[in-house]
């Protein structure tokens, strides 16, 4: 399996899915010539052309209400949102028109179209070009929402996103754009709505989306120093959401930890951790514990911004606590 | 008092020809901009009250609004009163009103069709019409400033009617017997259905012309006139075109970049009071440019030329005069009189 | 514009149809019979049949809350509209949708929206997918005075003229965006002014007029299928009715409805054609009466229909 960035692992998604399905195209603000804002659509526009690259004016709106129109007349656009924070000016397109469609029409309409859009803090952007708004969309029937934390995941979770007929919020966190990974030659698609169990353990179970799955992964490392073994469970996908994986590894661990970068109060941690109360209260054996971000802007400070995030250290104090 | 009045129609500037050929996009706020030319112009020489057609944009409120300062009118300016219906009946009902009052002159802000309507109503009153368009015969493309001046000029009596004024041809056309409506440049018949959106591009529909003028240098279907012989408006006569199939063809302009080959069957000069007989029945008729009246397939229609059309202020005329009668050389400080 | 009487009297046939569907709904909706929020198009009929009359089977529209005259227009079958407005499982949506959500996409219909101005970006969309494929085929929205007000509008018709999509944009200016006249809400007479900002024509004419309304749209389609792109057509008409059925209507007065009801579009349609030969008036009747009964059979169709089954309440959230 050929080693590959984060990055690369969407651009060859996108490349391959374009040359197998002609009805497939990119479109966004400076995704053409300028190979989009962090380079994920590099060489998309000399491979395929400026009618299936389309360079868009800066109209969040027209984005994705284009695309859910030429994807009701049969198209499967692939629409970039240059930062996630952007989506606010695109809301309603996303969530009255995209996610509800189908429903209204008593089924007789698909919107099969995928919106790309990169999260996270770490960069020093600040409140307006660092957040993690999944919880929103997880909230909207109709959606399915991905959140892929490595380089295989992101390849075949973006390849089912692009050939799924519902809309899909495809999350990329821009903090594991240079991240490398082996990943899968040629076709290879991951069912959206599987949970990944990215490393087996039997005394705590983390589950982690995005980056924060690369956090409790190193901090499973120490912690497995100190004697106590960490499950970490990567759902993938928060619409469909794998309860089964959850469930399987509380069940066996008997402690969850539940981490994300998004506002830890009404996020989806708190999804979670009610789901396993409601369907796996037997299988605790201690309180759950949510990880998150403070109820608060993201700052521009660097100390700031790092006291911000939630840490590998707050992963460690957190599952120390109920180990 | 020297008066004015003036009548700025809001609606024309956008209709089909936008699209069907490659005419002038009018907004509103031109005629706005164009309006304050106006009554500076006005102003500086010596009128000192003006009546106006209210509209629903506001067209001349908003001029007034945006007149302050250095640019303040110290003439008193009322709004015509009357009920606003947002047709082309409020231009008529103003003319009459503006009448009424025995203005000196009015000044009119739109197309061939405004100016039309404007002179059913203003009887004597001479007209300083402004082009809002690329499409048009009678209003002539004149910057508002300068037509402002003369305007007032005409009103205050520095210049005199039978220098300044012009009168018009006309076209009267009659409907089974009675008067129904008439034209300034020209009455086309097309062998079309219904007036739908008024402007005329089809030059295969074209079946007869009756036109009071018609140059050269004319945008629209007395281009053809034009093209065939031209007839300046100073000229008595008319001209009555038949359309179809003819050894005579001709390149007309009939909108603004739209150059069509028509075929002519026969045309002739009209005198004074002579008549035409539409022989296309049912038909549709364009009145100045503007498909207008609809005939059914029982009517009869006869056109008939007539010289007692409205009187119109020829602008370079007026100035002329003026500048050599020294009404615009300043005895004191800035201004005249 | 050569209309054959035949496609004249298809044309008036369906303003008639447009007109007593309306009428009905009224009536039902104010005997409680529907449900929800309706918006009927009475008075606007001219400018739905005048411009669907130019669309080829492979064509786009997308519609607003007010609907029902485009889909009727589109040759929408009433039976499942009455059944959607009565929540029924025969319903165009299943009983999902209502009113405000009507479509058929086998029309290329892509709904009624309940958002005002949401259709614009749409249709920039479906446009781009005819233009994506090489067919001639055009998308059409409908949308109102108070729409052109929305940042769809203005970013929908840039990206349409930027690319060139073979759209055609018809604002339905009825001159009140809900209770708010158009004198408060936009600082300009004609919403046509606003295409020159975009680089695109626009075109202002009679919406009451249906044969006006039927050549510019000609134009402006044949402009698309050109490849010439995007035009924006502003049809000037008037809502009989309230913003929705139950409005009060206290914001405008009784004479300014009864002058544009002396506008009606079908009585000016129907007297031109009478003038020309094309109707008469026993021809009139017999279309009125062919009309009641059909939508009669409709309301009665819905009537009659099921209520959808519970279990469907979770069906069709997602494609499988």
């Amino acid at each position: 399996m050929p080693e590959m960035t984060y990055l690369e692992a969407i651009n060859t998604a996108l490349r391959e899915e374009m040359s197998r399905d002609p009805s497939v195209f990119v479109l966004g603000e400076d995704v053409g010539v300028f190979g989009g804002c962090f380079g994920v659509t590099q060489g998309l526009l000399d491979a395929f052309g400026p009618e299936r690259v389309l360079d868009t004016p800066i109209s969040e709106t027209a984005i994705i209400g284009a695309s859910v129109g030429a994807a009701a007349a049969g198209l499967r656009p692939v629409a970039e949102i240059m930062f996630m924070d952007f989506m606010g000016v695109c809301m309603d397109e996303i969530f009255n028109q995209a996610a509800k469609i189908r429903y209204m029409f008593g089924g007789k309409a698909a919107i099969p179209m995928t919106l790309r859009t990169p999260c996270g803090a770490g960069l020093g952007a600040a409140a307006q070009h660092s957040q993690s708004m999944e919880a929103w969309f997880a909230h909207i029937p109709g959606l399915k929402v991905v959140m892929p934390s490595t380089p295989a995941d992101a390849k075949g979770l973006l390849t089912s996103a692009i050939r799924d007929d519902n809309p899909v919020i495809f999350i990329e966190h821009k903090m594991l754009y240079g991240v490398k990974g082996s990943v899968p030659d040629g076709e290879y698609a991951i069912p959206l709505g599987k949970g990944d169990v990215k490393r087996e353990g039997s005394d705590v179970t983390v589950v982690a989306t995005s980056l924060m799955v690369h956090k409790a992964l190193a901090a499973a490392e120490t912690l497995a120093e100190e004697g106590v073994e960490v499950e970490v469970v990567d759902p993938r996908c928060l619409v469909p959401l794998d309860q089964d994986t959850i469930l399987k590894s509380v069940a066996k661990t008997g402690k969850l930890v539940v981490v994300h970068e998004a506002v830890k109060s009404g996020g989806i941690g708190g999804e979670i951790a009610a789901i396993v109360a409601e369907e796996g209260f037997d299988f605790l054996d201690a309180p759950i514990r949510r990880i998150g971000a403070p109820f608060a802007p993201i700052p521009f400070a660097s100390n700031l911004e790092k006291a911000y995030i939630p840490s590998e250290e707050t992963i460690i104090e957190a599952v120390r606590s109920l180990a | 008092m020297p008066t004015v009045g003036i009548i700025a129609n809001p609606a024309s500037g956008k209709d089909i020809r936008r699209l069907v050929a490659h005419a002038t996009v009018f907004d509103n706020l031109e005629k706005v901009n164009i309006v304050r030319r106006v009554l500076l112009g006005l102003e500086a020489v010596g009128v000192t009250r003006l009546l106006f057609m209210p509209d629903y944009f506001g067209i001349i409120q908003r001029a007034l609004e945006g007149l302050t300062g250095d640019y303040s009118l110290k003439m008193d300016v009322e709004c015509l009163k009357m009920p606003l219906t947002g047709e082309q009946e409020d231009s008529l009902v103003a003319a009459r009103l503006l009448a009424e009052e025995k203005v000196g002159c009015i000044v009119t802000l739109g197309g061939d069709g405004t100016n039309r309507v404007v002179a059913k109503g203003c009887r004597q009153v001479p007209l300083v019409p402004i082009s809002t368009g690329t499409n048009n015969v009678f209003p002539s493309m004149v910057e508002g400033t300068i037509a402002g001046m003369a305007a007032g000029l005409v009103a205050t009596g520095k210049v005199a009617p039978e220098v300044a004024l012009t009168r018009n041809k006309k076209i009267d056309i009659y409907v089974n017997g009675s008067w129904e409506d008439m034209a300034l440049v020209d009455v086309v018949v097309l062998k079309e259905q219904f007036v739908g959106s008024r402007a005329i591009w089809h030059e295969r529909k074209i079946k007869q012309v009756v036109a009071t003028c018609g140059e050269a240098t004319n945008l629209g279907i007395t281009s053809m006139i034009g093209a065939l012989h031209p007839l300046p408006p100073a000229d008595p006569r008319g001209m009555a075109v038949k359309v179809g199939t003819g050894r005579t063809k001709v390149l007309s302009a009939l909108g603004p970049g739209l150059i069509k080959s028509v075929s002519i069957a026969e045309y002739r000069f009209l005198d004074p009071g002579e008549r035409v007989v539409v022989e296309t029945i049912p038909c549709v008729m364009a009145v100045d440019g503007e498909r207008e009246v609809e005939v059914g397939s029982r009517d009869r229609v006869e056109l008939v030329l007539n010289c007692d059309g409205p009187l119109v202020v020829n602008i370079k005329a007026t100035m002329d005069a003026a500048a050599r009668r020294g009404v615009f050389r300043c005895t004191q400080g800035h201004g005249s009189s | 514009m050569a209309l054959s009487q035949e496609k004249l009297l298809e044309l008036y046939r369906k303003m008639v149809t447009i007109r007593v569907f309306e009428e009905n709904t009224a009536e039902l909706f104010a005997k409680g019979e529907i449900p929800g929020f309706v918006h009927l198009y009475v008075g606007e009929e001219a400018t739905a049949v005048g411009v669907i009359a130019h669309l080829k089977d492979h064509d786009y529209i997308a519609s607003t809350h007010r609907g029902h005259g485009h889909l009727i227009a589109r040759g929408g079958d009433v039976k499942q509209m009455y059944a959607e407005l009565f929540g029924r499982k025969t319903g165009y949506c299943k009983g999902k949708g209502g009113s405000m959500h009507i479509a058929d996409l086998s029309l290329g219909f892509l709904g009624a929206n309940g958002i005002v101005g949401a259709g614009l970006p749409l249709i920039a969309g479906a446009a781009f997918a005819c233009k994506y494929r090489g067919d001639d085929g055009v998308a059409v929205c409908f949308f109102g005075d108070g729409a052109s007000n929305r940042g769809t509008f203005h970013e929908a018709l840039n990206m349409a003229s930027i690319w060139k999509l073979p759209a055609i944009f018809v604002c339905e200016n009825n001159m009140y965006a809900i209770s708010l006249s158009q004198e408060l809400h936009q600082n300009i007479d004609d919403v046509a002014d606003r295409a020159a900002a975009y680089g695109l024509p626009g075109i202002s004419v009679d919406g009451n007029d249906l044969f006006a309304v039927y050549e510019a749209a000609e134009e402006a389609v044949k402009r698309a299928r050109n490849g010439d792109g995007p035009t924006l057509i502003e049809s000037k008409t008037y809502r009989w009715r309230g913003h929705f059925e139950g409005d009060p209507v206290v914001y405008r007065t009784e004479e300014e409805l009864q002058a544009w009801k002396k506008k009606d579009p079908i009585e000016r349609a129907k007297k031109r054609m009478m003038e020309t030969g094309v109707l008469t008036e026993e021809e009139d009747k017999a279309i009125w009466e062919e009309v009641r009964s059909e939508i009669q059979e409709g309301i009665e169709f819905a009537k009659n229909s099921p209520l959808p089954e519970e279990e469907s309440l979770l069906e069709d959230v997602y494609c499988e």
